[in-house]
């Protein structure tokens, strides 16, 4: 199953600097919170964050085949995502532009950018999610864990676990299952 | 295995290329797995950030809000192409996936001209606002004698040619190309404006500074070369 790749994302971007949407559809849903979190921290400001993940991935678009895997892909973006927000480069015509403005039309306003009432996560949330993987069975969380925040290749983790690759496979698709159905306001099942 | 286990091993770059292929095109047609690996990616986002870091944003204990949140993902993923190539927007919902917007995300990634939308005029918008942005002598390079008494401004010879009435005060430059504009554009950097005003001639007009919209346009439309 595991490709001999350095970088988990490698095959992905290749399919998009082949020009592969779906390719392309799918990093930008992998990363698209992981930008927006990093710019929210950054910005403090829904809006600012929303424009500037938009901007990072237009860049990311752009720019895809100077993309070298000399570093993760999301170190990459991130890089790109905090170069924008250093410049608080903050498109306030984003929402006109959508209905092309004129310049005869200059009924107008610049938009504020008040702090969130609401945002994608807020801190209770998380924890609670932290709090529940320290729930799930040993083996779920081990290899949930080691995935998600050591990064280990599922080919790592089996040798670190001394568990056949398939069995971590399934290990960390039903971690994630149980998170989702706890998040989703199921029972507490950890399959 | 079954379809959400082969997103959740695509998610994590472990599926070959044949495998991966077959995932992204099941991906493509099926509304659900979208969801399922936009579900992964706030996960894997929440993982990445310490507990003991994170900031208070709202205080909240209804934990159906996660599942608009987990909605969120998808919409504002869609909504990005769509806003650079700056196509219609009034059937588009942020709050719902729905599956004209993933149609029109789909026709809009493999437009040819969509692709070289982008590259000709976006990419030089952005470079040129980032210019103006971070390099001080950009603003200078305009190489010309304006003369803005018509419309009350003053200019000050320092370094950065400032024009200047009462508390307005702005930098300018003109492109000679007109960097694919149509319309006037605006951004807001810090407590000043950046304003990008086409003309008849096919040249752009760039105003930096604390200026309102109409000032500027009023300045663009009266600059005596």
């Amino acid at each position: 199953m595991k490709t001999n790749v350095q970088n988990e994302d490698d095959l992905l971007i290749q399919k998009v600097k082949n020009g592969d949407e779906g390719a392309f559809k799918f990093l930008m849903t992998k990363y698209y919170p992981r930008v927006y979190a990093s710019l929210f921290a950054y910005t403090k400001s829904r809006e600012d964050s929303e424009d500037l993940t938009q901007l990072t991935f237009i860049k990311v678009w752009q720019k895809i085949d100077s993309f070298r895997g000399d570093s993760a892909f999301f170190t990459w973006i991130y890089r790109i995502a905090i170069n924008l927000a250093k410049n608080h480069f903050v498109s306030s015509s984003s929402k006109k532009d959508k209905v092309n403005i004129s310049s005869d039309d200059l009924e107008f306003d610049i938009p504020s950018y008040d702090n969130p009432e609401s945002s994608l996560m807020h801190k209770e949330s998380l924890q609670k999610i932290h709090s529940f993987v320290k729930t799930l069975p040993e083996s779920l969380k081990t290899a949930f864990t080691l995935r998600e925040v050591d990064g280990k290749s599922y080919e790592e983790i089996s040798v670190i676990t001394d568990t056949p690759i398939g069995t971590v496979r399934s290990r960390i698709f039903r971690a994630r299952e149980s998170i989702i159905n706890f998040i989703n306001g199921g029972d507490e099942d950890h399959g | 295995m079954d379809n959400k286990e082969k997103i959740s091993a695509l998610f994590d770059g472990e599926l070959s290329d044949v495998d991966t292929a077959e995932a992204l095109n099941e991906l493509q047609a099926n509304v659900n797995l979208q969801k399922i690996a936009a579900d992964y990616a706030l996960i894997h986002s929440a993982m990445q950030q310490d507990d003991s870091k994170l900031t208070s944003i709202k205080s909240q204990k209804n934990p159906k809000h996660f599942n608009i949140w987990l909605t969120n993902g998808i919409t504002a993923a869609a909504s990005i192409l769509i806003t650079v190539l700056i196509l219609n927007q009034s059937s588009f919902s942020r709050m719902s996936v729905n599956s004209e917007a993933q149609d029109m995300l789909s026709i809009a990634i493999n437009s040819t001209e969509a692709k070289s939308l982008i590259d000709s005029s976006e990419n030089n918008l952005v470079d040129h606002v980032l210019n103006v942005i971070n390099d001080p002598n950009y603003m200078n390079s305009t190489g010309q004698n304006i003369d803005l008494k018509n419309v009350g401004f003053a200019i000050q010879n320092d370094k950065r040619r400032t024009f200047t009435r009462g508390k307005e005060n702005f930098t300018l430059r003109i492109e000679k190309k007109n960097l694919g504009l149509k319309n006037v554009r605006y951004w807001k950097h810090n407590n000043k404006m950046i304003y990008l005003v086409p003309l008849a001639d096919g040249t752009v007009v760039t105003i930096y500074g604390n200026v309102d919209t109409q000032s500027a346009i009023e300045i663009a439309r009266n600059i005596k070369k």
